[in-house]
């Protein structure tokens, strides 16, 4: 079956090995070298200054660790990659944004808006919304691009998944057409609006939607980590993962859990949708590719596969983007190379991830 | 597996000898004008509409522009009414602001001799290929929306826009920069695009020469939701305002984060990208204060009737999908207007315009009072005559504080 | 009974959805006003009482009610479908299809009614195109106008189905044209066409004889299409070289034509460099670079598993755009404003720079690229890939040297990649960084895919279907990209081995799709 053919990680041997060896010391002496410049030779900054990088970092990093557990779940299951999970979660983006535009014209009184009166409630249906709206979409995706092509060869359900990207992304452009929008949020979760801290000569602000962003993140990955050990649901998940044919021979119903996972991961990617839109507005149809093909990334940093690897891996990847130009002194412009830079050198050093990859290596 | 390709050859060849029919482009029969003519006439049957044709952006990321612009253009068009019986019609065919796009486009529309004229192209770059096609067919260009410098250095016949290069307003911004608002510490950014960069590039090297200290030159990706990194990075070097070069796409992005990154009370200065409502209703009070440069001069009675009546058609109000919507209007209207003033009714009832003589008076265009201001083309077709005006954002709208000189 | 009841509910739902969404991404007002021009040549003219562009409409509408009619009709398994029960599965697909659409009518009519303007978020619904929607009637009537109007479209769906699946005319028609074939190919001279090597020749010498004469008989316009899908031609080669006979998704492929494009561009354009180099000379120099490209990112990516490789090219392709739109680089490629009056090709004093002269260098490399992949496809090299195309372990087990032939196909791919750019830039006489996006890799996969995979034909048939036909029908050129993106999916689950697969991959799939366990097994209701 599929699962011989794709035996493709080597443990590294001989002269490869070698070049691993030379190559990562090349490139950590740069990187300390590279510390060193700019934190006590030349310092580039204040300590104000890398406190915000780090602040952004971990607040993206921790948006990028729900998208990345979409993969990791769907991946550690049916080991394919969900190209089109960036795209859904730009559909619960959208479904976010509706609620909070039509919370903010319905007026309870004269002057204040629903969306003003009841900012708990309106954040808990804007999540609810995006939630519904992703996991939706993901398991009509399941249903219509991936189910009928179980057991094809491995590429046929990955073409699949890419032309699910691409056409979501063009109906969401032709719906909604190209224009950027921003959240509306309640007043008091002002984006921009926070806590000041003074580090040295300057001010820190510690933003109210960052800050949610990152407990909400926390929040609904413990609430996954027990869904998955602790439930039967979760027991089923890990079964179907191990082995399909046992676990059908177990009596799990395999295609329902599979069904199951994709809207797990939909509901996933639908609050990492709206915490997107709360903490940094914007929402278009493209909002959710770059995001995604990052998060996947980040997914494989921390060992594809592994929950608790993906939330790792997620803030890594938010830190590393958001100090990494700083660090290496060069453009702005050009962190989304090294976010993939990293993806090329993990995947190099060490395919299995930070956390080590959960599947066996007779599996993948 | 040899049938398949053999017949697929033959239906592939035999669909091209089905559209490879293309009529003879011009005509030296008729009136006199089309004999005497460099190139000869364009014949417009009885019945038949003048075509003016567009390539444009109409999808991916840039269709926004694609879509405002020809809007505007149908506007004006519809506008002109009928010359002689004859209607004008627009015909926008999809660029993708692409070179390759761009030229796609240009052969298409050069293999169709009722065709005229061209606006556009739309981006620089689609620009840039359709040029020697058009040359090659003679067909006069105005582009309202094509800013790279070096279009119309190049010696062409045919092109000409009446929107200033990126080196006039760049020009222009850095000396109302330093010498009107007193800048001395400028960061410079721009979103990595040809516009943007090239004038970002313009800004930095004049604001240089007049004195001024640039803190920090950077670029960022198009269409990110998160630019804090960035401007984190800008607020360390403590500068007094930052110029932009781009579109309201990023431009709203940065400014809605330049406050939480620390650049509060930092002026943000950027171009005519993002002149227009979008900026307003996407910044809101975060945007007060910032500063952006266009053609078009303050709003006229004339410019007030055409909002009402874009907003009417389509629903949006011009400005919100792209700055380029005045010019767009206009650019249609002054080619009408000398598609006007050189054709020529037969006897036999079929309209014949001098393809040479269009060109030549597309160039000789001279004090047009357009929505975007004066319009006169000088020598090598740079069109836009009135300098850049400077508008702030007051909160609400954008509201004129200066001109350029 | 009740299985023709779900059947009739389940095509009702979808076409209504399908219908909405048609209607929400603005396609029934684009194909009415295409329609217009083709049956009416445009005119204003009333027909049968309708203004011309409502009739346009509800000719494409009678279609989609039609298809709904059918779809709903279904054959059930087992059971010989009567009127009876035909009827009652298309008209309650009819009925539900009607009441969805006519919902549809009623809200945006009355939105429209009490003044709310729906652009704001729906780009598509402007007042022209609602008014258009409403057939000129307000929102209550058109909205019970669609119920019936779609009740009687399924009806009449479900009346063609029965026909078609129960007419004995079916039977006949096959049985005929089975006659007409069979005879034809009996045909002595057919034969002696068919089996005499040199009579093919002649038959082959005159296609190619056409081929070369007809740029001087296109237009323009035609000559550069052309062009442009012989270009998506020689990249799709390279591609089907990688997925198609490697078996690697490459998804940063346009990073290679990138290159390509680029080392003529910089060492024949006067700026940034002003080194002019004669155009030939470069050709050579733009394919190593992009096979050098190639071996560079295959050495760390190819001990890699399917999806990593394809997430990582997909980077490659990424960074290689950030780079070319990146400050650090402009002074070396131009930066995002590009390198313009890029040199064009020239023998012996004539300018080969029209369109019809590309053309021909074009044919002339696709007839190359095809030559050597041939030789390749045939040789040593060629078996070694399918091995590890179908299974890498038992490849490695016979002596197969996976990684150098793994490399070696990413090398050849980016070869044919870098030759495409090279002609691509030189024809365009420009090149900027917004050529090189992530569409292209997308294009030429999908044209490698509808064509199918590792074959020949295939790759050509799929790049004129890709870039070809949508240059003839450029009025829907805002769905295309949609389109592509569904036909990838439609693709792979009808038709996995493409419109003209090679044989032996045609046998290889049908093997894989033949389900011989639980875990292949679909349950009936798996496909919708």
């Amino acid at each position: 079956m599929q699962q011989k053919t794709a035996l493709h990680v080597h443990k590294p041997v001989g002269t490869y090995r070698y070049v691993q060896i030379i190559l990562g010391v090349f490139f950590s002496a740069y990187l300390l070298w590279r510390l060193y410049v700019v934190l006590i030779a030349h310092p580039a900054y204040g300590p104000d200054t890398w406190l915000r990088f780090t602040i952004d970092g971990v607040v993206l990093g921790s948006v990028y660790a729900l998208i990345a557990i979409g993969y990791t779940l769907v991946y550690g299951i049916l080991f394919m990659i969900n190209f089109a999970h960036g795209d859904v979660m730009m559909l619960g983006a959208f479904g976010g944004y509706f609620v909070f535009e039509a919370l903010g014209a319905y007026k309870v009184s004269s002057s204040l808006s629903f969306l003003n009166a009841y900012p708990v409630i309106s954040v808990i249906l804007a999540f609810l919304a995006g939630m519904a709206v992703s996991s939706t979409a993901g398991y009509f995706l399941e249903k219509i691009a991936y189910r009928p092509l179980r057991g094809a060869p491995r590429l046929v359900p990955l073409i699949s998944a890419v032309g699910a990207s691409i056409f979501l992304e063009n109906a969401a452009q032709l719906l909604f057409s190209t224009q950027r929008w921003d959240y509306t949020n309640p007043a008091v979760l002002n984006r921009g609006a926070g806590w000041n801290i003074h580090v040295g000569q300057g001010t820190v602000v510690v933003t109210y939607t960052g800050v949610l962003t990152i407990v909400v993140s926390v929040l609904i990955m413990i609430g996954l980590y027990l869904l998955v050990k602790r439930t039967r649901l979760g027991r089923a998940m890990r079964a179907v993962a191990e082995n399909k044919s046992t676990a059908a021979l177990m009596g799990v119903d395999v295609d329902g859990i599979i069904s199951r996972t994709f809207i797990i991961s939909g509901v996933l990617a639908g609050a990492a949708g709206v915490m997107w839109g709360i903490h940094l507005g914007l929402v278009y149809y493209y909002v959710g590719f770059i995001p995604g093909i990052k998060a996947f990334t980040a997914a494989v940093l921390g060992g594809i596969g592994s929950i608790p690897g993906a939330m790792l891996g997620g803030l890594f990847l938010g830190v590393v983007e958001s100090l990494g130009p700083a660090v290496l002194g060069i453009s702005f412009q050009l962190k989304d190379v090294i976010a993939f830079s990293i993806l090329v050198l993990v995947l190099v050093f060490r395919p299995t991830g930070i956390l080590g990859e959960v599947l066996s290596e007779e599996k993948v | 597996m040899k049938r398949p390709i053999t017949v697929f050859s033959v239906l592939a060849i035999a669909s091209m000898f089905l559209f490879a029919c293309s009529p003879a482009r011009s005509v030296r029969s008729g009136p006199a004008v089309c004999k005497s003519d460099s190139v000869g006439c364009a014949l417009i049957k009885s019945g038949q509409t003048i075509k003016i044709g567009m390539g444009a952006p109409m999808t991916g990321d840039n269709a926004a522009f694609g879509t405002d612009i020809s809007q505007a253009a149908i506007m004006a068009m519809a506008d002109a009414g009928a010359f002689q019986g004859f209607k004008f019609e627009l015909v926008a065919q999809d660029d993708g602001g692409s070179a390759e796009g761009g030229a796609s486009v240009a052969n298409k529309l050069v293999s169709d001799p009722t065709v005229v004229a061209i606006e556009g192209h739309i981006f620089s770059g689609a620009t840039v290929a359709a040029i020697p096609i058009y040359e090659k067919a003679s067909l006069p260009m105005l582009s309202p929306s094509a800013t790279n410098a070096t279009l119309t250095t190049t010696g062409s016949k045919v092109f000409n826009r009446n929107v200033f290069t990126d080196a006039i307003q760049g020009k222009f911004a850095a000396s109302y920069l330093y010498n009107t608002l007193k800048i001395k510490n400028l960061a410079i950014m721009h979103d990595g695009a040809a516009y943007g960069q090239g004038l970002a590039q313009t800004v930095n090297d004049i604001f240089k020469q007049l004195g001024g200290n640039v803190v920090a030159f950077q670029a960022i990706t198009p269409g990110e939701s998160d630019y804090s990194a960035v401007l984190a990075d800008i607020a360390s070097k403590k500068p007094d305002a930052i110029f932009f070069g781009g579109y309201t796409a990023e431009a709203a992005v940065l400014v809605n984060q330049m406050g939480q990154s620390g650049l509060t009370g930092v002026t943000f200065f950027s171009d005519d990208g993002i002149y227009g409502v979008d900026f307003l209703t996407r910044t809101k009070q975060n945007g007060t204060g910032a500063y952006s440069t266009s053609p078009v001069p303050a709003p006229s009675d004339a410019s007030k009737k055409f909002d009402a009546a874009y907003l009417a058609k389509y629903g949006k109000a011009p400005g919100s999908l792209s700055p380029y919507t005045y010019t767009a209007y206009d650019a249609g209207a002054v080619l009408v207007k000398a598609i006007e003033s050189v054709a020529v009714l037969g006897d036999d009832g079929n309209l014949y315009i001098p393809r040479g003589a269009l060109i030549a008076a597309v160039r000789a265009t001279k004090d047009y009072q357009g929505l975007s201001g004066t319009i006169t083309c000088d020598s090598t077709g740079e069109c836009s005559a009135s300098g850049p005006t400077f508008y702030k954002d007051d909160g609400t709208q954008w509201v004129a504080v200066g001109t350029g000189s | 009974m009740t299985r023709h009841i779900r059947n009739g509910i389940n095509a009702g739902i979808i076409f209504g959805i399908v219908t909405i969404f048609l209607f929400m991404i603005g396609f029934t007002t684009t194909i009415s006003d295409l329609l217009g021009q083709l049956l009416r040549n445009g005119s204003s003219i009333a027909v049968m009482g309708f203004t011309p562009g409502i009739f346009d409409l509800l000719v494409f509408l009678f279609f989609i009610g039609m298809w709904a009619g059918i779809s709903g009709a279904k054959k059930t398994p087992d059971k010989i479908d009567t009127w009876g029960t035909v009827l009652l599965s298309s008209g309650i697909a009819g009925l539900l299809h009607g009441i969805l659409v006519g919902g549809l009518a009623l809200l945006v009519g009355s939105l429209l009614q009490a003044g709310v303007t729906m652009t704001v978020y729906f780009a598509q619904l402007l007042p022209d195109a609602i008014h258009l929607f409403l057939i000129g009637l307000n929102a209550t009537s058109a909205g019970s106008f669609y119920v019936i109007f779609f009740l009687i479209t399924g009806l009449i769906g479900g009346v063609v189905a029965r026909t078609i699946r129960y007419g004995s005319w079916r039977q006949n028609l096959t049985a005929w044209s089975k006659n007409k074939w069979q005879a034809f190919t009996a045909w002595p001279q057919y034969q002696r066409i068919r089996h005499n090597k040199l009579n093919l020749f002649v038959v082959y010498g005159l296609l190619i004889l056409i081929v070369f004469l007809l740029p001087q008989v296109l237009g323009q316009y035609w000559n550069y299409t052309v062009g442009t899908v012989g270009i998506y031609v020689l990249l799709g080669l390279g591609l089907n070289i990688v997925v198609g006979l490697a078996g690697m998704l490459d998804l940063g492929y346009v990073a290679f034509f990138a290159i390509g494009a680029y080392t003529v561009a910089l060492l024949t354009a006067p700026a940034p460099h002003h080194l002019m180099w004669n155009f030939w000379v470069t050709v050579p120099i733009g394919i190593l670079l992009a096979a050098f490209a190639g071996i560079v990112l295959g050495i760390p990516v190819l001990r890699l598993r399917g999806d990593y490789l394809a997430i990582v090219t997909l980077g490659f392709g990424q960074i290689i755009a950030v780079l070319l739109h990146s400050d650090e680089l402009t002074a070396f490629t131009g930066g995002p404003r590009g390198v313009a009056a890029v040199g064009g090709p020239s023998l012996f004093g004539i300018s080969l720079g029209t369109p019809e002269g590309f053309v021909y260098l074009i044919l002339l490399a696709v007839i190359l690229v095809i030559f050597v992949t041939i030789r390749l496809r045939n040789s040593r090299v060629g078996r070694a890939w399918e091995a590890i195309r179908e299974d890498e372990t038992v490849a490695r087990a016979m002596g197969i040297n996976t990684w150098s032939h793994k490399l070696l196909a990413f090398a050849i791919g980016a070869s044919f990649a870098g030759l495409g750019g090279v002609i691509f830039a030189s024809r365009n006489q420009f090149t900027g960084p917004e050529d090189y996006n992530l569409m292209v890799s997308f294009n030429v996969l999908a044209s490698v895919i509808v064509g199918g995979m590792g074959s020949i034909p295939g790759v050509i048939g799929g790049a004129f279907t890709l870039k070809g036909l949508p240059e003839v029908l450029r009025e829907l050129e805002n769905y295309r990209v949609l389109a592509f993106g569904a036909l990838l999916v439609v693709m792979m689950l009808i038709r996995p081995e493409g419109l003209l697969p090679t044989s032996r991959r045609k046998m290889e799939i049908k093997e894989l799709h033949d389900p011989d366990g639980k875990e292949a097994g679909e349950t009936p209701g798996g496909k919708s």
